[in-house]
């Protein structure tokens, strides 16, 4: 009796709709076969992307995107509404998750050469996809509105003022106005919520339907080439071998997809995520703003990179690399789909993720930023001090007054924008410390405006005591004479001129 | 293959254990954001520790000696200290010497609020007993006008020992005449040292500076006199340098 009821209202909405034969046939649509686990990000980035609506909806509820309230709700969210730091903890790990989905999800498609015909317009739509992500990660960020996002907006309408032209017009438009304020906040909240899930809802649509209409690829074998001409031919063979996407092949999406969940879900009540910067304030200068780690990569590009090739690597290199991304299928289409024989793509493919890797790290590490506090914040090592005389003691104030343990690191503590100093007297001899201290050199600016002759000669006598125990201080390459020629006549001599000179 | 790692799974329960770990670790709410956790806005730091190692840690030491610029856990520097010096020495900084104002300076901003913080902090982390320095102690500072030449007896009497005759500095103790040093500390700093010693580094203090077969404390005006002794030596080319190594001695 109640079955039948059940069945009469799906039957009700089926004679309305008409769909159950085309999820019929998305469930029973033959797949090649072997497809193995490798296929399975796609899904997943779909299912953490569901993850996000959600909790996003219901950040959403509590959440004010006006300067004085952002950050507040956000506090408020974290530590007083049931449960609301764990909302906000799973969209942050899902949305940081679908991210390192979506990366795996490009590199598996490019190795297994899937991008190939009759899916470049697949590929191209997922280039899309992934900027809009991009998008996605940097306006949650500015949404957090700490310092990390205040001057993260800050090097984004930077960047964006230096396209030539329209420039000025991109930064009015970027934060609302000629500054940072509560027109940027709205308009990142617009994009973030309104946007930018517009733009990514419609091309996963479109991504999706070249998905089943396009069937998915074959794993790829060396020798099995793409070619226009046969390639429906042999993916039709392919798919008459095949298997239906139901049971198996949807089986392991739904099985890897529920374990990323979990993973997610566990990362977010284990680790949660805090609160760990102060609110966005330009007063408070000893902020230290990182950009969330997608973008480390660009920022340590910019940070390294010399001021010629700035404008370059802003306004060309995305561009340019948008522009490679979706270039690929069009420059490749057919030929070869196994990494195996495609060793200048497989081997560009390790190159770049070392590249980001490297970049990433340099990023978040970022030794080219002095360690603000350092001076006042992290003492001389106690070893140091213990042997000081007064004026080596005098010259370690010195050293911290004057910022110098700002870029130099005693111990490996302090900045690490310049060299450690710890063994410094190995390496300098006095008369060249005076000199690096005075005249700069390196990356070193000159100090010797700065420093007083007193300042100098105090920082000098300290940093000649930094040689470890039992290795003598360096030496001047030509040593002033010493025995018995240095006294006798000849300093008589040495002192009549001296007399004469003045 | 797929079926049997389904069966696997199932069969050993892990979805069960993995949701109930979950389920235990949301409950704990160990996740949860921890609002001490949470960094403060530099002005809003109102507890003594983390004031004090963020600014003054550095020059000071992390426990208040051990440092290259002299103790303030120092419990005879303590007693003779008043809290409104201290309070001023904060603020404005020391003229004359590297300590720098952190109550003005655009960037090293304290309130005052943050200094009575750090007033009452360095009171209350170093307590200072009262028994241990009975009698009347030197003042901290004093108007009095010093005499080199007075200063000069009492030197030899209490630092030539470790500081050499002419405060050349010997193998105990390194040179106190040295132009660097005393264009960099000022009157008020010499005074303090000679009161205090440094204690942490094993300088003693002007209880036990002059040693058998006197052995007694400086007086206050034997201490003003070493200063201007010292002071002397500062603006005049008159003190004996340290010889160079290897260079025949004048």
């Amino acid at each position: 009796m109640k079955r039948g009821w059940v069945l009469q209202t799906l039957n009700w909405f089926e004679h309305r709709l008409g769909m159950r034969d085309q999820v019929l046939e998305a469930l029973n649509h033959p797949v090649p076969k072997n497809t193995g686990w490798w296929y399975v990000f796609g899904s997943a980035s779909v299912t953490l992307l569901t993850i996000q609506l959600l909790t996003g909806v219901l950040l959403t509820m509590v959440y004010v995107p006006t300067p004085d309230l952002a950050y507040q709700t956000i506090e408020y969210i974290s530590y007083e509404q049931f449960l609301g730091w764990y909302v906000r903890a799973v969209h942050s790990w899902s949305g940081n998750a679908m991210m390192v989905m979506v990366l795996l999800h490009m590199t598996q498609v490019y190795l297994w050469g899937a991008y190939k015909y009759p899916r470049e317009l697949t590929w191209v739509v997922g280039c899309f996809l992934f900027v809009f992500l991009l998008g996605f990660l940097f306006s949650g960020q500015v949404l957090r509105f700490d310092s990390s996002s205040y001057w993260g907006i800050g090097v984004g309408a930077a960047m964006a003022g230096r396209v030539p032209l329209i420039g000025p017009a991109l930064v009015h438009l970027l934060l609302g106005g000629e500054t940072i304020g509560g027109e940027t906040l709205s308009r990142f909240y617009a994009l973030h919520v309104f946007v930018l899930p517009a733009l990514l809802l419609g091309f996963l649509g479109i991504h999706l339907l070249l998905v089943m209409r396009q069937g998915v690829s074959a794993p790829p074998f060396p020798a099995k080439r793409t070619d226009k001409e046969t390639y429906d031919k042999v993916y039709e063979r392919e798919l008459a071998e095949g298997e239906p996407f139901a049971p198996d092949p949807l089986a392991k999406d739904v099985i890897f997809s529920a374990l990323i969940v979990l993973v997610v879900f566990v990362l977010a009540a284990v680790y949660g995520v805090g609160l760990n910067e102060l609110p966005a304030d330009p007063t408070i200068i000893n902020a230290n703003p990182r950009p969330d780690w997608p973008f480390l990569p660009l920022f340590a590009l910019l940070s390294l990179c010399p001021p010629w090739m700035e404008t370059f690597v802003i306004l060309v290199l995305p561009v340019a690399g948008f522009a490679f991304l979706v270039s690929i299928p069009f420059v490749s289409g057919t030929g070869e789909r196994s990494p195996w024989r495609r060793p200048v793509g497989t081997i560009g493919v390790v190159v770049g993720v070392v590249l980001m890797i490297v970049l990433g790290w340099l990023g978040a590490v970022a030794p080219w930023s002095p360690a603000m506090e350092a001076w006042s914040g992290t003492p001389i090592p106690e070893r140091m001090v213990e042997s000081l005389s007064p004026t080596q003691l005098v010259g370690a104030v010195v050293f911290q007054n004057k910022n110098c343990r700002n870029c130099h690191a005693l111990d490996g503590q302090g900045g690490t924008r310049g060299p450690d100093l710890t063994t410094v007297a190995t390496r300098l001899t006095k008369e060249e410390l005076v000199r690096q201290v005075v005249q700069g050199g390196g990356n070193m600016p000159a100090y010797g405006k700065q420093l007083s002759s007193a300042n100098v000669e105090a920082l000098v006598a300290f940093l000649a005591t930094l040689h470890p125990e039992g290795i003598a201080p360096a030496k001047p390459s030509v040593e002033p004479i010493t025995g018995p020629l240095a006294g006798g006549d000849n300093a008589k001599d040495d002192k009549t001129e001296v007399a004469r000179d003045q | 293959m797929l079926d049997q790692a389904l069966s696997f799974i199932v069969a050993r329960g892990r979805p069960i254990s993995i949701a109930a770990w979950c389920l235990c670790a949301l409950l704990a709410g160990c996740g949860q954001p921890n609002r001490a956790n949470q960094p403060l806005p530099p002005l809003d730091v109102m507890a003594f520790q983390p004031l004090f190692q963020e600014n003054c840690a550095g020059c000071h030491g992390t426990t208040g000696q051990m440092g290259p610029a002299p103790p303030l856990n120092d419990a005879l520097f303590l007693r003779v200290v008043t809290d409104q010096e201290l309070n001023e020495v904060i603020k404005n900084g020391r003229p004359g010497t590297l300590m720098p104002g952190f109550g003005f300076n655009p960037g090293l901003t304290l309130s005052a609020k943050q200094v009575d913080v750090l007033v009452k902090g360095i009171r209350a982390e170093w307590p200072s007993s009262p028994r241990e320095f009975s009698g009347t102690l030197p003042p901290y500072a004093t108007d009095a006008k010093g005499d080199a030449t007075r200063g000069a007896q009492a030197f030899a009497l209490a630092c030539a020992r470790c500081h050499g005759a002419k405060g050349e500095g010997t193998d105990t103790a390194g040179a106190i005449n040295d132009g660097a040093f005393l264009k960099l500390v000022s009157d008020q700093f010499l005074r303090r040292i000679v009161i205090t010693g440094r204690p942490d580094l094993g300088m003693p203090d002007y209880r036990q500076q002059i040693t058998e077969p006197e052995a007694r404390a400086l007086t206050d005006q034997e201490i003003t006199d070493i200063v201007a002794l010292l002071a002397s030596w500062r603006t005049s080319d008159s003190f004996a340098q340290e010889p160079a190594p290897g260079a025949t001695k004048p």
